[in-house]
């Protein structure tokens, strides 16, 4: 089991709000996501051309996004029209934003990993109606969080490791599986169903859920078959 | 409006690290720039573009990489333009 380039989720879709912006990591790579005030969606690299300043922090007004620095403003190509100390000028196409690919769906925000793959988001499972849980952020190596996931529960590792699907007890959950760093997992924690099949006693009692798994995950010791700092799995040992 | 005008920079240099640096500053700016002159006190270029982007040029330049120290830098009008924006040539 490894991770490698591809599509990740990166937060649950309704974490993030229309016209609001926020910041994660992938890969221990510091990104800024945004939604636009028309539902769209955004992956860019966190940093400000000029001074590098984290985009994230910045304001989303209408369909650009801009520095809370010194307020250059962004499209949705990530390239820079707006400079408000010098508003006359015509600002030229090179200073822009490094952008990932960037989609919503089942009812998370997914990115790729690598600026320049084009490879479309295939997923197994392609459901409108989500009810969302919460998003897990776990003290734990990615492998290491997959391999005590597995061991807990019965699991079915999907899209290459980026989604899980989870039998814990009576409840199935689908859970997105974000690498955020070489010691830090993310974990997307969604029902496939409406937000009325799973009213807030279930979506409370799969929270609790999470936040039991992420206290062991911090407190177990790391599998030695799940080396610190990797995001890979050491070859098999006998 | 486009201007023409020849930065010096004054200082400590390793002149390929100051180069690379001024190169992806003038990229980034949509510059015409070229090299006339580069040693371990003095680098002298001629850049052309908006005023505004010849300041930008300029400062952010003056910051520097971290293996050079810029002591002082100034700007003078010129009449002669770099050929073409990204242009990077070294020597007069």
């Amino acid at each position: 089991m490894s991770f490698s380039g591809g599509w990740y989720p990166v937060a649950l879709s309704n974490q993030l709000e229309p016209a609001t912006s926020a910041g994660t990591r992938l890969f221990d790579r510091e990104i800024c996501i945004w939604r636009d005030s028309d539902g769209g969606v955004h992956a860019w690299e966190d940093r400000c051309p000029h001074r590098g300043m984290r985009l994230s922090f910045g304001f989303v007004r209408g369909d650009r996004i801009a520095c809370l620095y010194h307020g250059w403003q962004y499209d949705m190509q990530g390239r820079c029209r707006f400079i408000p100390a010098h508003p006359q000028l015509d600002v030229p196409s090179t200073i822009r934003v490094a952008t990932y690919p960037c989609i919503d769906r089942l009812g998370m925000v997914w990115m790729c990993s690598d600026l320049k793959m084009e490879m479309p988001l295939d997923l197994p499972i392609d459901r409108r109606d989500i009810a969302p849980v919460r998003s897990l952020y776990v003290d734990c190596a990615p492998i290491a969080t997959m391999q005590a996931l597995s061991a807990r529960s019965e699991c079915t590792v999907l899209a290459g490791g980026a989604l899980i699907s989870i039998h814990a007890g009576p409840q199935n959950m689908i859970a997105g599986f974000q690498p955020f760093g070489k010691g830090k997992t993310a974990l997307h924690i969604v029902f496939l169903g409406s937000p009325e099949q799973y009213p807030g006693n279930a979506r409370r009692s799969a929270a609790v859920w999470a936040e039991e798994l992420r206290h062991d995950l911090e407190r177990e010791p790391v599998p030695d078959t799940a080396p610190a700092g990797s995001y890979e799995a050491a070859p098999w040992r006998s | 409006m486009t201007q023409v005008a020849t930065v010096f920079f004054v200082g400590r240099f390793q002149p390929e690290s100051f180069l690379e640096f001024i190169r992806h500053r003038a990229e980034r700016l949509s510059l015409a720039a070229a090299v006339h002159s580069a040693g371990p006190n003095c680098i002298e270029v001629s850049v052309a573009g908006d005023e505004e982007l010849l300041d930008a040029f300029e400062l952010a330049c003056s910051l520097g990489p971290i293996d050079c120290l810029v002591l002082d830098h100034h700007r003078v009008s010129t009449a002669e333009a770099p050929e073409r924006v990204g242009e990077y040539r070294s020597g007069p």
